[in-house]
Parts: structure tokens; sequence; C-alpha cells
């Protein structure tokens, strides 16, 4: 520790502090603009200046580093003087429109002219104007109102990898800019008007609607991916105005979707009222007819239920409740994205923290476009790059990440097999071996060269696996889990406290959702099946959609055109159609819950804000849905429930009654001795299908966004797309052509695109590639007419 | 210009490709290979921009805040004969001021300006390291010292008949 | 080898084959002695021992800051696994200065040398010569020369069969003043805008590309041959102590031999001006020097008799910079002079701190008022806050250069400036 004296005061810091930061860790005032604790160090605003003892000119705080005994003096009439001009430079060119401004009163250069300015500028030369660009449909830009600070400049490069905003020319004609006419491509593009420290880069979508004051903060927790930041929820009585990250939580950032999805809270698509159906129409009724109807679609009849990972773990046990209590036969599923049901060694969850991850050696992305599922990983990726950490990454496409990618392969999903088998004979020749290897090596035939990528990155002393989408729902998903497992214990990567074994989950609360659900949950495609067999009487969807989200589309609709439905929920979305009754729920941003994240950190939102309509906290509507249907009702209130929560589930327990939340961690399952192996492929289709998870569109929430839907536009490619030599091979170029899968023949428009690898049948866009989404081989037959 | 049309020739793109192993970096060939561009296309257009971004495996905005921090690049295209005088302290005290006057009324332009034919254009620019000589013009980047209002009509009338020809 | 007292009889060092017909071209140098003790270096010396000659001859940057070379040099780490590199500051930009243009365009075999000697002293295998992009034609000479250099085996690979390896480049610069200070050069010559970097990192550990890199003016290179050669003392033995060997002064204005002159450190200003410049244009006294380039704070008539070493110009209130001496006779107009200046650094200013983005601007707008006659008494109270809280608050010295004018202006003349205001004018 390095010790020295700020305003006499003897403080502590670590070696390489720099004075800046050891005033903030001791609560001493520095005023500041362009120092970002997120971002590297500029030093350029000149605000931060302190004076040494001992040195003849003042330093600036933000980039001295402290040395041993050093004498800092941060409040002196020469600094007020410094600090008086530094305001006095700034505001030569800075317009006066404080008042029309959405900044007023969240802004630092508004706070400090009333700290350390003059009540008068005595600039008397013309201002300069700045011409404005366009930052895409989240950030507005007002250029005038900007100091040069640079941190949107810094936050582009370091954070959001996207590097397009930069600085041009110099002097006081030096501009921030974006390049004209494109919009920012970042998911985190939202984080911009945070970062700027005044009015000129404003959140586009509330602008001028509210003012900092009129705010009203409720801390929660954004549901929208498994890494469930904690949110800030900024209403006005009560209506949401903005979301915004917390500040000093794990994550200063958020991401575009969890911030913005927030228009969707109040958009037509809510259900705000409980409703039947009559005819093509959903009617609103009250709530005694509405559970009238629901008695009698379900009473006694043999259902399936399919509900959202996404609901609090409150919500979850409550769910679970209601089935136990009135379905006691009843299977249940909640992964939309999972095909195959046995056992994996190691379930979803991750074991290591976000930290963790950054700090490994070697990282391994295995089929995932983590950019697009988990931005806010993929920003502590792209860091841990800029600090010279290799990322390797082996998947379906060249999925785009804003980073260097160190090692990276290109493979179809039916070769993953392959890529083990070939890692683990270079990691066996090199002396490391489990129990399982031979066994599995002999299941396979062939060996695939990017099998090196991932066997040399296990070399290393730490390597965090990132296992994603396309293995999860691989349909040997089980056997590949088990092979990339026995990798991980050869290599010694499997050991409790140093395990890299991380499987990406779908969504939130997976690790307690195995433990609530383990021992009745069926896969959404065998409920589908069953449905539509004949086999079920009813489906009940809590916060699901089928339809528009996951991997069975086809099975879902015809599943609920053979069975009556009731649409448990918050949002109504395309499943409504469907629909016998819709009851409810409340949003996320409206309840008090408990929520796990892929990490196993337990997150708490406390949200008093107050419904819109008739919606009631999920537990609440599962309890009454008890009642009235003559069951037994096991909790009246919600500490109850909580109780309840924690007798099925210790870790959980122990997590939620931690002083300190984030000091223990549910780990998620892992089963041992899990002997699969690969199964013999049967190549009746020469295409693997692989399915774009889109940032903007998925899950009902984003869709129910009329924000998102626009920038999800902004982004969008091809809705099917292969590599050039895919079709050249077959004689074709792009354009209209038939497939044909097992469910038949259809005609797509299929674009070429060069990072998706030969082999692969990449639908982009869900929904028009309907059937494809639900089948994992393909064939293109030729050009339609 | 089209984005066609602005492309490196062959001998270009092999004397960027020796040149970049010169540096620890790619981005460090930037400015030489944006003088290359100047001088092949004249001016730096938005495409030769792309272009070079793209030669040197580099972001448009990296190229962007380069070209638009150094004045000698330019993303206009200016006269055939660059006249850049040197006004700051040395040659200003030798009479700088007066000889820039002197070829704008000669030329028919104001500083910044060109000629109507397009041969001359005529920028005031900061010490060029060689007071010793005030005052200085540059005309595409050879120096005239000592130059005089006589010396810079003599050259003037000399590169209009030659200039001409062009 | 003794020297003889009197300076004028001292060889010139930087200089010493200037005026030689042709000696830019290799065969030429080598007649007159460039490379003769290089291989003795390559051969015989170590780096420790190089650096403390060059320590011993107690030379001090020539590029403005004065620091001394050969500390400058030990502060390299070494075996950090990471290479070293040596920049060659040519971007000669300060207003006044036009030394290292000679140096290169009539003997740049000097510098080849200098600069092989110093990265064999440093371990270096890359350096680069930053030249400013109007040095086109210095430029052109710097690479036929080094094209003969590597075709003589005195670059590339193992130097004359010493084991040694270096290369040297030539990179332009491309309008840009503030790239003459050494992190903005590192940042520009890594392909970026030229913008300072603050330190620490210094760049002797955390130069260019993140490694340990030297960054020395083009006469300090040009020295290192002669301080081998001769050694440390000889060279510590001219000048006067702290302040040794010669220095090459750039003089303009209003001298009647306006030039560079290589004189003996200690000289005294007005021996350089009446006895090499031939005097003043008007007058005898000079009305205002400025003694380092434009950076520097003025010198009166007053000090007409200063030595020209470090020290004395600190103590007469100014710095020996670059030694660019830019004099003024009574006609000089400070005010006009003062604005011009101004607008040199407005220009200039990188853009990144505040108080130089803003100040600099701010100052040219008033000054230009001013020499206008439109100035007010309040402006000289702006002028001079807004001045003062510039310089010394900022990443780089350029701002303590756009104050410096500007103050010395309003302590030296304030009557001139007070008779160029509204009410005066009226
Ligand atoms: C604004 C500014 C401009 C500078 N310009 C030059 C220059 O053109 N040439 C130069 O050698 N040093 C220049 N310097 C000084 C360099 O930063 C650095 O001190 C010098 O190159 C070190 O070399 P030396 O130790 O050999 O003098 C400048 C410094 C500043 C602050
Ligand atoms: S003082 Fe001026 S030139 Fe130097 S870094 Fe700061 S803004 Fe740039
Ligand atoms: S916070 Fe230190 S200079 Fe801006």
């Amino acid at each position: 520790m390095t010790s020295l004296f700020i305003n006499e005061q003897e403080v502590e810091v670590t070696p390489g502090t720099s004075i800046l930061e050891a005033c903030r860790e001791h609560g001493v005032d520095v005023p500041y603009f362009c120092y970002h604790p997120e971002l590297s160090v500029a030093a350029n605003c000149r605000m931060c200046l302190v004076e040494v003892e001992g040195w003849n000119k003042p330093a600036a705080s933000c980039c001295t580093p402290v040395s041993e005994g050093m004498k800092v003096k941060t409040a002196t009439e020469s600094l007020e003087k410094d600090r008086q001009m530094v305001m006095e430079y700034l505001l030569i060119h800075h317009p006066l429109d404080c008042p029309v401004c959405d900044q007023g009163g969240d802004c630092k250069l508004q706070d400090y002219a009333v700290e350390h300015g003059t009540s008068k500028g005595r600039y008397a030369e013309p201002k300069r104007a700045v011409i404005n660009y366009d930052l895409g449909p989240f950030v507005n830009t007002c250029m005038t109102r900007c100091i040069h600070c640079t941190r949107c400049v810094r936050f582009a490069d370091e954070v959001a990898g996207t590097g397009d905003i930069g600085v041009l020319n110099r002097s006081d004609h030096m501009t921030i800019t974006g390049i004209v006419e494109e919009a920012l491509e970042s998911e985190l593009s939202g984080n911009l008007p945070d970062v700027c420290p005044v009015g000129a880069l404003l959140d586009k979508p509330s602008h001028d609607v509210s003012r900092p004051w009129e705010m009203t903060r409720h801390h929660s927790t954004c549901t929208q991916c498994p890494n469930g930041c904690d949110i800030q929820i900024e209403s006005r009585g009560d209506e949401v105005m903005r979301i915004q990250p917390v500040e000093n939580s794990p994550e200063p950032w958020i991401c575009d979707r969890g911030r913005y999805v927030y228009d969707a809270f109040r958009s037509d698509h809510r259900i705000l009222s409980p409703k039947v159906r009559s005819g093509d129409e959903l009617v609103s009724v009250d709530w005694g007819d509405a559970f009238a109807r629901t008695t009698e679609l379900l009473k006694d009849k043999r259902v399936g239920i399919l509900f959202s990972p996404d609901w609090s773990v409150e919500g979850q046990t409550a769910i679970r409740l209601m089935r136990d209590t009135l379905f006691p036969d009843a299977k249940v599923a909640y992964d939309l994205h999972r095909r195959d049901m046995r056992v994996f060694a190691f379930e979803e969850g991750f074991s290591m923290t976000t930290a963790q991850i950054a700090d490994a050696d070697q990282v391994v992305v295995l089929g995932s476009d983590l950019r697009q599922r988990l931005p806010l990983l993929m920003q502590r990726l792209r860091k841990r790059g800029r600090a010279g950490k290799p990322v390797s990454r082996i998947g379906a496409m060249n999925y785009r990440t804003n980073m260097e990618i160190s090692n990276d392969a290109i493979i179809r999903p039916r070769d993953w097999a392959a890529v083990i088998a070939r890692a683990m004979e270079q990691v066996r020749d090199l002396g490391k071996t489990a129990a399982g290897f031979e066994n599995w090596l002999k299941a396979v035939p062939g060996r695939h060269e990017a099998g090196k990528v991932l066997a040399d990155a296990l070399m290393s002393d730490s390597c965090a696996l990132l296992v994603g989408e396309e293995i999860r729902s691989h349909e040997d998903a089980a056997a590949l889990i088990n092979g990339l497992d026995l990798l991980m214990r050869a290599c010694g990567h499997a050991e409790a406290e140093n395990d890299g074994r991380n499987l990406m989950p779908e969504g939130m609360n997976t690790q307690v959702l195995a433990a609530i659900f383990g021992d009745v949950r069926a896969s959404a495609g065998e409920l589908f099946a069953a449905a539509s067999a004949g086999e079920l009487d009813a489906l009940i969807l809590v916060g699901s959609d089928p339809v528009g989200d996951g991997l069975f589309p086809t099975a879902a609709k015809a599943a609920l055109a053979s069975v009556p439905l009731v649409q448990i929920g918050a949002i109504s979305g395309q499943i409504s159609e469907y629909a016998s009754v819709q009851l409810p729920a409340a949003a996320y941003s409206e309840i008090e819950g408990a929520f796990v994240n892929m990490e196993g950190r337990i997150r708490v939102a406390s949200n008093p804000i107050k419904s819109l309509g008739q919606e009631r906290p999920l537990w609440k509507v599962m309890m009454r849905m008890i009642q009235v249907m003559g069951g037994e009702v096991p909790v009246v209130n919600l500490t109850e429930l909580r109780d309840m929560t924690r007798q099925r589930m210790p870790a959980l327990a122990a997590a939620w009654d931690a002083s300190e939340k984030d000091s223990v961690l549910i780990a998620p399952a892992r089963n041992k001795g899990v002997e699969l192996v690969p199964a013999k492929a049967t190549d009746k289709f020469e295409l693997d299908v692989v399915s774009r998870y889109s940032f903007y569109r998925e899950g009902m929430w984003a869709r129910a966004s009329d924000l998102l839907s626009e920038a999800g536009s902004i982004h969008a490619m091809d809705d099917v797309l292969v590599h050039p030599d895919t079709l050249t091979a077959l004689g074709l170029s792009a354009g209209e052509h038939t497939v044909r899968t097992f469910l038949g023949e259809s005609a797509y428009y299929i674009g070429v695109r060069e990072d998706v690898s030969p082999g692969v049948l990449f639908v982009a866009k869900r929904g028009v590639g309907g059937d494809l989404s639900d089948v994992s081989a393909a064939s293109i037959i030729g050009g339609a007419q | 210009m089209s984005a066609e049309s602005v492309r490196f020739s062959d001998e270009r793109l092999a004397e960027i490709e020796a040149l970049v192993k010169r540096y620890p970096s790619p981005q460090s060939a930037l400015m030489p290979v944006l003088y290359m561009a100047q001088e092949d296309f004249g001016y730096l257009s938005m495409d030769a921009q792309q272009m070079v971004a793209d030669v040197l495996g580099l972001r448009l905005m990296q190229v962007r805040e380069v070209v638009t921090f150094y004045t000698m690049f330019r993303e206009q295209p200016c006269g055939t004969y660059l006249l850049e005088v040197c006004t700051n302290a040395g040659c200003m005290l030798n009479g700088a001021n007066e000889l820039v006057s002197h070829m704008c009324d000669t030329l028919g332009i104001s500083v910044g300006e060109t000629t109507s034919d397009g041969l001359f254009t005529v920028t005031e620019v900061e010490c060029a390291g060689a007071c010793g000589g005030a005052p200085v013009v540059q005309v595409n980047n050879i120096y005239h010292e000592k130059a005089t209002p006589e010396t810079m009509d003599a050259f003037i009338v000399k590169a209009r008949s030659e200039g001409a020809g062009k | 080898m003794t020297i003889p007292s009197d300076p004028k009889q001292v060889k010139q060092i930087c200089f010493d084959r200037i005026n030689i017909p042709n000696v830019n071209t290799l065969s030429v140098a080598r007649e007159h002695g460039a490379y003769e003790f290089l291989p003795t270096v390559l051969k015989e010396f170590d780096s420790a021992r190089i650096i403390d000659e060059v320590k011993t001859s107690g030379v001090r940057g020539r590029g403005g800051a004065g620091f001394p070379t050969g500390l400058k040099w030990s502060f390299v780490p070494r075996n950090t696994g990471k290479p070293t590199y040596l920049l060659c500051n040519a971007d000669e930009g300060e207003p006044g200065t036009f030394k290292d243009r000679d140096i290169m365009r009539f003997d740049p075999h000097l510098l080849i040398e200098g600069m092989i000697m110093a990265g064999f002293a440093l371990g270096v295998h890359d350096a680069y010569i930053y030249i400013r992009g109007e040095f086109l034609h210095e430029a052109n000479v710097m690479n036929d020369a080094i094209a003969e250099a590597y075709a003589a085996n005195l670059l590339g690979d193992n130097i004359l069969g010493s084991g040694y390896s270096m290369n040297l480049t030539v990179h332009r610069g491309a309008g840009a003043y503030v790239c003459g200070e050494e992190t903005a050069l590192i940042e520009s010559l890594e392909g970026k805008p030229g913008r300072p970097r603050f330190k620490p990192p210094f760049p002797a550990v955390e130069g260019f590309y993140g490694c340990p890199t030297v960054v020395n003016n083009v006469e300090t290179l040009a020295t290192v041959p002669a301080i081998l050669k001769f050694g440390g003392d000889w060279h510590a033995s001219i000048g006067i102590p702290n302040n040794t060997g010669c220095k090459i002064f750039s003089v303009s204005g209003h001298v009647n031999k306006p030039g560079n002159y290589e004189v003996p450190m200690g000289t005294s200003l007005k021996t350089l001006i009446e006895e090499y410049c031939g005097g003043l244009q008007h007058g005898s006294v000079p009305k205002v020097v400025i003694p380092g380039g434009s950076s520097t704070p003025w010198l009166l008539a007053e000090h007409y008799d200063t030595p020209l070493t470090y020290d004395d110009m600190v103590k007469a209130g100014s710095m020996l910079g670059s030694g660019a001496i830019i004099v003024m006779d009574e006609t000089a107009d400070v005010v006009a002079l003062s604005r011009r200046l101004a607008h040199f650094y407005a220009h200039e200013s990188c853009g990144q701190c505040t108080p130089c983005r803003e100040g600099t601007g701010w100052l040219e707008r008033i000054m230009v008022r001013v020499e206008n006659g439109q100035g007010t008494e309040d402006d000289i109270q702006v002028l001079k806050e807004a001045a003062t809280h510039m310089a010394g608050r900022t990443i780089c010295a350029l701002a303590d250069g756009a104050a410096a004018p500007i103050l010395s202006m309003l302590e030296h003349f304030p009557e001139e400036v007070r008779a160029r205001l509204v009410e005066k004018a009226a």
C-alpha cells in the first residue's frame, strides 16, 4: 500500500492508483469531466487539477499516480481560480440553453458552473456551432454542447468496440463525430448519453419528455437476458420513463435491449385485463368470469404447462405449486431451445463469474453469437482482448464481435463431434486424458481440424469454455457436452475452484429451475407433439411464446391449433390468436422478487410501480387459480412463498440469506458419470440449419417494443443465408430457391455471405423462415420460379 | 471521381506492402499511404479515404481522424501550383504579409482560393522551418527562399506558360 | 587533445563538413571522416561505455527541453522482452528554428552515423526519422543517403560485420507543429492524430507501440559521432559547465545575415548577432529577442550581453529552447507579432486540453481586436488571465508556448498595447 496525505489527512491506497481515484476512495471531492472509472484515462479536461507539495505546477489528478508520502491539496485559492478558468474556457462556446436541455439537472457542466464558475463569462467573440450527426435510433446529438472530453470516443473504442465515433480536426475546430449517415453499430449505444457528462449526447426515446428531478427511481433487475443486470427504473407517476444502469453494480453498463424495452411496458401488446375469447376476439371480462372459463377448460384435464424462465424465483415456485395442486401429472417445459433432454454433464449456467472469465488465460466461445446473446459478456471479452488476452472461437458463422478473435474456425454443427474428437487426440498425445476418452473417440469416425483451436486453448493454466446455443440445441447435445466435459477434466479445468465449464443458458434462473422442476421437466417439442397427438386436453402458457421464439414454432402452431390455450402473462404477442383465456400477470417492473442470473447471483427487484391495469403478480394469479379451481392454497403471502422456495432449494436459501449478496453464488448442476457418446450421423440433408438469435427481436418483450423493432430493422440481414460456395456447388446463385426439410418443401430467398460456414443454412430472420426454425438439417433442391 | 477510379495501381500496392513491413503495425503506414493517394488522385476524397482504410485494414474513422488533423492532407482539389506562403514571425518580419497581398492581387484571388483556370492556389502557412531565407514560399512543396514580389511574378509568368500546356 | 580557449577556433561539431560540396553523398562524406570511427564503436564499445561517454560529455537535448541526453538514455529499461525504438525528432516546427534542416540536407550521413551509434548503445533495431512533411527535399536527401548506407552495409543486417543490425526509416509528418512534442510524434508515427500523451509513463519506458523509446532531436544525435570519436571529456571542455559543447543557433528576423551558426555554448547573444549575423537591420540594439523559438519568453535590449547557455537564459527570464533566435529591431510591431504568434498556437493546438483548445482561440480573437484598435482595457486583464491559466496546466507545453508571447508583450510593452485600445485610438 502507498500512503499519502490528502488535505493533511493520511490515507492508504493500492500502489499505482491515481490521485483522483485515491480522492474518490476517501470521499474527497475533486471535480472532473473526462475521467470515467470504466474508461481509459484521457486527462484532457484539466478540471481535476490538484496541488502536490514541492511541484512547481498543478497536477491533473486523474493521470498522476500517487507516490509514497505525497502531500496533495485539493482545495486552495489558486486551484479554485484554475477551475474557474477551466469553466470559463469550456463555457466560451457552450450554448446557454440549460432550460431546454434534457441534461439540465443532471449535468456536470451545470453543477460545476454553480460550484466553480463565475457569474459572468467574459468571452465576447462569436460562438462556435457544430453539426450534429446520426448515432442511430437511441441517441440524439447536440454537438454544440460538446466539451470534448472524448468519453464517448473512448466508450465506442473500448467498450462497444465499434470505434466509429472519432475526433476530427484540431484546435478549437476539433469536433467529435460519427461516420456520416451510419447508425452506431452497437448494442450498447444507449450508454452513450450516460457517458456524456453534458447534454451533447442525449437519450432519444426520452427526449423532451421528462426532467431528471421529476423521476422516482427504483432498483430492479433486468430479465431480458440471463446476465440479469441491476437496473434503475425511473418512473414518473406510474409510467416508466427510463431504465438506467446502477452505479457501483458489478456491471456498469446495460444493453439497449434492457434499456429500451420499457416502451413495451405500456404498449398495446400488454395484457391489462382478464380476457376470454368470443368468436375472433378476446374481450375483457372480470377476474371471476375469466377464472370460470379457465376452470371450465382445465379442471380435471390433461394439461401441458410451458412457461418462461424469466419470471422471478417466487413466480417459478408458484407455477410449481399450481401444477402440484391442480395437475399433479402434468409435464412442464420452460426451454424452447433444447432438443436433447438427456442429462447434461454440466447443466445450464456459469460456474465462473464474468470477472473470472475475463481473468482466465484462455476463453473459448463454442457455437454462439455472443454479441447478440450476452452483449455485456461480449463487452468483457473485448476488454480482455484489449489487454492482449486471447479469445478463441468455433462456430457456424463468423459472428461479428467488434473485437479481434485470436483463433477462429467456422464449422458445420454436424462436425462438433469430430472437432471435439480432434481436440481429445491432441490433448491425449500430450499426456492428458480422462476415463471416458477412448470410448468417446471410438464412437466418432471423423476428425476436424478446428479441434486444434479448442485443444490449444485447453493447454493453458486456466481456460473458460463458453458453450453456446449451437451445441445446447444440438440433437446430440448431451453427448457433445459430455465430450467437452471429458476434455475439461483431462486438462484440469473441472476442479471446483477452477471450473471452466460454462453452458450459456437460454434465460434467467436456470440453476434454480433445474432444482425446482427437474423431476417433471419435458422438452417443449414433446409437449407440442403430445398436444397434437391428442394426449393433452389443453396448454397453459405462462409468459412464453413458442411461435415467436425458440426451435419449435411449427410444432407449436400445430399444437395450439388442436387444443385450447390458457395464456397467462404480461404480453399478448402472436400466440394470443390461439388463446381462449388471457390472465394478466405483472411485468418485471411491477413486482418484488428475486432472480438468479447466469453466474448464480441473486438479483433482487423491488418495484413499487403500480400496475397499469388489473394485472397481478404471477404468484397471486397462481394462488387465485388454485383457489378458484378448488385446490388448497399453499401460501398466502410472499413471505410464505419465499420460505417454501427456500425449503425446496437450500443453495438458493444460502445465497438469499447472505449479507453480502454477491458472495454466495448458486452453482449450476453437475452430473457425474454421464457416459454418452455421439450417435452415428444420418445425412439425409446436406445442410445444417442454424437459427440466428436476434438481439432486437427475440423474446416477447422485445417484439412488443417499437424502439427495439426499429433498431432491429436497421441491423437486419437477408432472411436465409449460405456461404457462396454452397450455392455455387449446386450451380445456383443468390435468389429464391426451394428448400427441403423433413417437414416438406418451401421456397425462400437465399442470400450469400462469406462468413457463414460452408454446409450451413443460416436462418437470419425467424418467422420468415418459420418452418426452418423447427429443423436442424435441410437441402436446397433448386431454383424456384 | 467515382469509387472505381480510386484504386491504387499494382505497383503502388507492392510499394505499400513493402512499406508496411517497415513498421511494427500497418497503421503506421497510414500517413505515407495517404500521401501516395493524394499524389495519385490529387486530393483525398471520401472514396480515396475508404480505399486507404481498406488497403491498410483500418476503419474509415481512423483515416478520417488523421486526414482532418494534418494540414497537408487535402480533402478538396487545389490548383496545379499550390503556393504556400509562410507568414509566421521570421517571414512576417521580412515582408511576408506584403508578399501575400501582392501575389493575391496579381492572381486576382484571395487567400485560400484557386484561380479560375485551376492553375494557382494561394494559402498562408505556418513557419516553414527556413526563417533564415525569409520570406519563404513553398510551391508544391519546393522551397523558394528570400522570395520577393519580383521573383514570384516571374515564377507566375513562367508557370502560366508551362501550365497552359498541361 | 587540447581545446583552444577562443571559442571561434573550436571546430564545429554538427556543421564541421557542412560547406563541403556533395558531402551528402557517401563517398564524399567518407573522404571527410564519416563512419570512420563507427567500426571501432561497434567493435570496442559497449552500451554502458557509450552512455557513459555521452553522460560525461554533458550534452543536453537540442530539441528544446535541454534534458541531459546520457541521462535520458540511461532511463531506458533493458531486457523488457520488448523492442526498443529510437526516433529522431526532425519535425522542426518551432517558429524560428531551421537548423535540423541544414544537417539533413547537407550532411545526412552525420545524422545516420549518430543514429547508428545511439541505436547500438540502446539496443535498437528499428529507428525512424520523423521529419516534418514540408521538408520533402530533405526527406529525399535523407532517403538517398540511407539507401547508400544500406548498400554499404552501414545499415541493415549485421552492420559492418559487427553482428549489430538496425533499420532506419524516414517518416514524413504532414503539417502539425505539435508533432514535434515527443509523445505526439509517437502517436503520429503510430498512424494517428498527433495528440500528446500525458506522462508518466514516459516514452523511455512506454513509447512507440508501448515499447521503450528514445526520442532525440536531429542536432542531439548529430553530436554523438564527435563525442564518441573525441571523447566525452573533449565535449565537456567546450562551453561552460552544465552547458557544454557547441550549439547551432538559427537566427532570423531583423538581422543582416540571418542563418544558422554553430558556436560554443557561452558565446554571448551580442557576439552572435554582431559578429556572425552582421548586426541589426535598423539601430544598434534589438527591441526584442526571442531566444529559443517563439514559445520562449522575450528578452529585451538589456539582455543583449547574456551568454547563450541554458542556465543564463533562465536567469534572464527566458529559455534557450531550440536555439532559434528571432531578433526584432526598433521597427518591430510587438502587437502584430503577438497576434501572429497567437494565430499560430490557435492553429496548431491539438485540441485536447480545455485551456489550450479554447484559450488559444480566445487569445487570438482578442489579439485581432487589439491589433485593429478595437480592444478595451478589460481585454488586457482577460488576456493576462487566460494566458496565465493555460501555462503549466495542460498535457504538453504547447499551451505554455502560446502564453509566452502574450505575457511577454503585456509585461514589457503595456504602453504599446494600451496605445492601440479603443479609447486611446479615439
Ligand atoms: C509543442 C512542442 C513542440 C516541439 N517541437 C519540437 C521539434 O520540432 N523538434 C524537436 O527536436 N523537439 C521538439 N520539441 C521537444 C520534444 O518534445 C523533445 O523534448 C525533444 O525531441 C527531445 O529531444 P532532445 O532531448 O534531443 O532535445 C517540442 C516540444 C513541444 C512541447
Ligand atoms: S497543451 Fe495543447 S497541444 Fe498540448 S496536448 Fe494539450 S491541447 Fe494538445
Ligand atoms: S479528469 Fe483529469 S483531466 Fe479530465
